[in-house]
């Protein structure tokens, strides 16, 4: 209950922040009204060319879109900015400012990963959300309860493996200050806007097993469709759980090893 | 401008080494260029794996996204965002102080970059080609084609960048009208699929547009899908775009440095 209430002052405070910038809304809205109109085009382009690919076709793809729309402004609400003001250009861990914050009376991972908040991206959130009814409406036959119940819990598992990649990459910058390996996630986040069955056979061994980016916006897709198997979903919940606390663990050493910027 | 041409030189070499100290960051930024052409290689890949799309082979789309990348990133103009936070941040006065023209600058950061962006790019394109099987049969005459065509494809979209930037002049903020920019390359200039493969309203849009000039029509020079009547068209296509934008350029810098008041110290 205290985190909730903590979480809640954490968002109080941001908004207050992004209330002074007014003009950045309506050049946030274009933005993103644009992103979708390439998004879905490019969709368009391909399956005017072909019918389906590996099980794939246009509905289908939609709703992975609109997936990849969601968890994109779940990233840009909270994870994002809060771990980027933690390990990103003069962020906290390069200043040395994470002196002050590790003597808060709150846990670390609480802080680096819920402390900074944006509203703008709702507009993302908003828009993905459309895209994905849309989707649901084009796949109606075949379309139950089920498939919308088991999208929303892959949904949960993919914004859980989302968080532990972000955390992960964030973790690094103990070990390396200089690194800026988000930016670098930044780049292969991009992978998961199609889903996986249209990437060749290594590229999609490489983001399911190594970097399982793939996974976060296909799984969701896949349970919307009905192409996901209840076992399959299972397997993916208990992964994404171990792997969320492997990867907090990798936090916690990490935050062992942190030794100070500041002189 | 002819005059100092010698500081000029200067200029560049500077810029250039300033560059080459902070590469780990260039690189990244390289990176983060790379993986939108990288995807969609994969996913034509994929697509063109059981049959020939457009007249387009496997191998052919491989060819045709590597090429892209290399092109992309030896056409891409830095001056976008460089100019316009100069104008913004009041650096513009110092370049303005210089016995320079500020068209110098500009020159030297994109000269610098590319060397440096290249340095990433080619080690990773020769890494992917082995694995990916491109297939090109190019000749002589292509390559000879190309040259210019890439040439013009860089002036094109240094001058389209530039002007573009110098709106700074009035809006405090152009990032906006850039992003639209970046938009309209990804689709129409070849990023988001190769103009053949385009449905045929976005084609003849692309056709129309100045984007395709920049990026992609070299490549497709190279690859040698072009009649000798397209050819021609698209050469006359560029160069008229590129005096076009070139009179664009001086009409906004002639009526932006009247406008510009200095801002910041």
């Amino acid at each position: 209950m205290y985190y909730l209430r903590l979480i809640k002052l954490f968002i109080q405070v941001s908004l207050q922040e992004e209330m002074a910038y007014r003009v950045n809304f309506f050049i946030t809205l274009l933005y993103s009204l644009l992103n979708l109109a390439i998004g879905i085009l490019s969709v368009v382009v391909i399956f005017t060319q072909v019918n389906s690919i590996h099980g794939w076709n246009f509905s289908s793809t939609l709703a992975l879109l609109g997936t990849y729309l969601i968890l994109g402004a779940i990233r840009a609400i909270v994870f994002g900015p809060s771990f980027d003001k933690l390990v990103g250009i003069d962020g906290e861990v390069w200043t040395g400012q994470l002196d002050y914050t590790l003597s808060r009376p709150a846990p670390m991972q609480l802080l680096a990963s819920a402390r900074h908040w944006r509203f703008l991206p709702i507009i993302d959130l908003l828009i993905g959300t459309g895209v994905t009814c849309a989707a649901i409406f084009q796949l109606k036959n075949g379309m139950s309860i089920g498939h919308i119940l088991a999208f929303l819990c892959a949904l949960i598992i993919g914004i859980t493996i989302l968080y532990a990649l972000l955390l992960f990459f964030a973790s690094l910058v103990f070990w390396s200050p200089g690194l800026l390996a988000t930016r670098v996630f930044d780049g292969v986040f991009q992978m998961a806007r199609y889903p996986l069955g249209l990437y060749p056979g290594w590229v999609r061994f490489a983001l399911t097993w190594i970097i399982p980016v793939g996974i976060i916006t296909t799984l969701p897709a896949e349970a919307l469709v009905g192409m996901l198997s209840p076992l399959t979903l299972l397997l993916s919940t208990v992964g994404a759980g171990i792997f969320v606390i492997a990867v907090s663990l990798f936090f916690q050493m990490g935050l062992r090893h942190y030794a100070s910027a500041s002189s | 401008m002819k005059m100092n041409l010698r500081g000029g030189w200067v200029l560049i070499i500077s810029t250039w080494q300033m560059w080459l100290q902070h590469r780990s960051f260039f690189f990244l930024l390289a990176f983060g260029w790379m993986i939108p052409p990288l995807i969609s290689l994969f996913v034509w890949y994929t697509v063109s794996g059981t049959h020939a799309i457009a007249g387009m082979t496997q191998s052919e789309f491989v060819a045709y996204y590597l090429f892209f990348m290399l092109v992309n990133q030896l056409t891409y103009s830095q001056t976008n965002w460089t100019m316009g936070d100069a104008i913004r941040s009041g650096f513009m006065n110092l370049l303005l102080l210089r016995p320079l023209h500020p068209f110098f600058h500009a020159i030297s950061t994109e000269v610098a970059g590319k060397v440096v962006y290249m340095l990433f790019v080619i080690p990773v394109v020769i890494l992917l080609a082995p694995i990916l099987h491109p297939s090109l049969h190019t000749t002589l005459y292509q390559v000879l084609l190309f040259i210019p065509a890439l040439l013009l494809a860089w002036l094109l979209r240094f001058f389209w960048g530039f002007w573009l930037a110098l709106l700074a002049f009035w809006a405090s903020r152009a990032d906006a009208l850039l992003a639209i920019q970046d938009a309209l390359i990804l689709l129409l200039a070849g990023q988001v699929a190769p103009i053949a493969v385009l449905p045929a309203p976005l084609a003849l849009l692309a056709q129309l547009l100045p984007f395709r000039y920049m990026i992609s029509f070299p490549i497709e020079v190279l690859m040698g899908n072009l009649s000798l009547t397209a050819l021609l068209e698209g050469f006359a296509q560029q160069i008229g775009w590129l005096c076009f934008t070139l009179l664009l350029f001086l009409v906004v810098w002639r009526n932006g440095l009247r406008h510009y008041s200095a801002i910041g110290g």
